[in-house]
């Protein structure tokens, strides 16, 4: 796999290339969209097994052995195993991507993440409230309304320092794109934009997205969130310790 | 201080390179490496002309060299002088590079090796916080201070808060394919650096068995160093 098709795989997993989305209005993106709509919602469901041992091989074992385990269910995630570290391991589905993403809706995706405490407190929050509103049928601007809200009644808490979230599983399905998975960690942070790390430069091997949108003119409410950024770092190895693909 | 916060990090950097480079990650097998180097060659300080690069324009060059050109080329570039770090450059984009020399930058062994060279740009917030210490313990060695004197004044200073905490966000490229980290560690494969106050390297679930991330926790500086490898040097060629 060659280095672009490594970016281009992560990029877009959580933001597409965004020069390239940049340039197109965002309704075009929707109407060219290869998932326009939610799918049945079995089709987003897992084994229940299956879900958390694809969960945990997103972190090295030593980690993730002893990580809480969330997985899906008809009506937002559950804990299935309780850990003592901290760190909570998860399946997330294309709708953890950007609102305007246009795999948001895939369901083949299965994001394979374990988290470390500060992003367990301070992130998943956010990804429980999303699922189970869109499981509950509200519509994404619904849903990016409703977030708004508990974010500005403090009902959703602010983003902690020190997060980190391991993605090295090698049976994650990331996206439709290129070999469709690449092991790589990622940090958040309230930067609002990817300057501070020197992110999306030639050669930089930091890679930056925003959390929420891609353009946000789709959803122009997002404009107001809290800056929220992603910043990724491929690494080397899958997390059972074997070489991954150069990028 | 100095000798238990530089020991660590060497026996950080040596697992870190032993990973890397052999493709191992047995801390065990990097104290034992440590503790064979237990004498050092370089045990008093070099006259100050050996730390010194005298062409500036080739200190600026490996300073860069840290980080892609299309983040260094708009940072400010500190050069070392007899009496600190001085400005050569300055930078547009909040980055800081400078080439660190052994007193901040090498395994304890090579706490005096005048050839120590390790470029690093570090980013904005790093500037405000993490630079500052490089650029104290610097300023405290060129005037003569040994290093147990050095340890006291920094450990003080950050008591103190004449030094700041990490500022979140904190970090730096260490991609350099250049520079000498000294008898120890030669060269450092490529990596980032990111930083951070009092922090449990579990939380990043460090220096675990397959974890990609190494780190070390100074409590007498309240300073936690995560280290991340990365896949390619500044210039874009394959570091593995």
């Amino acid at each position: 796999m060659t280095r672009n098709q490594i970016h281009s795989i992560l990029l877009s997993t959580f933001a597409i290339v965004v020069a390239l989305i940049a340039s197109r209005p965002a309704a075009a993106q929707d109407a060219k969209q290869p998932y326009p709509s939610m799918a049945p919602v079995e089709q987003y469901l897992m084994d229940r097994d299956a879900e958390i041992a694809l969960a945990r091989s997103a972190a090295p074992d030593a980690i993730s052995h002893d990580a809480s385990v969330v997985v899906l269910t008809r009506h937002g995630y559950e804990t299935a195993v309780r850990g003592k570290n901290g760190w909570v391991c998860w399946v997330g589905r294309g709708w953890m991507a950007m609102f305007d993403h246009p795999e948001f809706w895939n369901p083949k995706i299965r994001a394979a993440d374990c988290l470390n405490p500060p992003a367990a407190r301070s992130v998943l929050p956010y990804a429980y409230k999303r699922t189970e509103l869109l499981l509950a049928g509200h519509a994404k601007p619904e849903v990016i309304a409703a977030i708004k809200a508990a974010i500005d009644k403090k009902e959703l808490p602010a983003l902690e320092q020190g997060t980190v979230d391991y993605m090295m599983s090698k049976s994650s399905y990331l996206t439709d794109n290129g070999n469709h998975n690449g092991p790589h960690l990622m940090f958040y942070e309230t930067a609002k934009d990817g300057a501070a790390w020197g992110a999306n430069l030639t050669n930089s091997p930091v890679l930056r997205v925003n959390y929420w949108y891609i353009s946000a003119q789709s959803y122009p409410q997002l404009k107001s969130f809290p800056p929220l950024s992603v910043f990724l770092v491929g690494v080397d190895k899958w997390s059972d310790g074997t070489p991954a693909p150069s990028m | 201080m100095r000798k238990k916060k530089v020991s660590a990090i060497a026996v950080l950097i040596m697992s870190f390179a032993l990973l890397v480079v052999l493709g191992t990650s047995c801390f065990a097998t990097a104290q034992q490496a440590m503790a064979q180097d237990a004498t050092t060659p370089y045990p008093n300080m070099a006259p100050i002309d050996q730390y010194l690069m005298t062409d500036q324009g080739a200190e600026i060059a490996l300073a860069r060299s840290a980080a892609p050109e299309s983040i260094a080329r708009d940072a400010e570039v500190l050069v070392l002088g007899r009496h600190g770090f001085e400005t050569a450059v300055k930078g547009k984009n909040g980055f800081v590079c400078i080439v660190g020399r052994s007193w901040t930058s090498a395994a304890d062994a090579d706490f005096w090796d005048p050839k120590v060279r390790v470029p690093m740009c570090v980013n904005g917030a790093a500037a405000r916080s993490y630079l500052l210490r490089i650029t104290k313990i610097t300023g405290l060695i060129l005037a003569g201070r040994t290093k147990a004197q050095t340890d006291e004044t920094i450990a003080a200073a950050i008591a103190k808060k004449e030094l700041p905490a990490m500022e979140s966000g904190a970090m730096c490229y260490m991609m350099s394919k250049q520079g000498y980290g000294g008898d120890t560690i030669p060269h450092w494969p490529s990596h980032l650096m990111f930083f951070f106050s009092d922090t449990d390297p579990a939380t990043w679930g460090a220096n675990l068995p397959g974890s990609p991330v190494f780190a070390m926790a100074d409590p007498l500086e309240h300073l936690t160093q995560f280290v991340v490898a990365v896949q390619r040097w500044s210039d874009g060629t394959e570091a593995r």
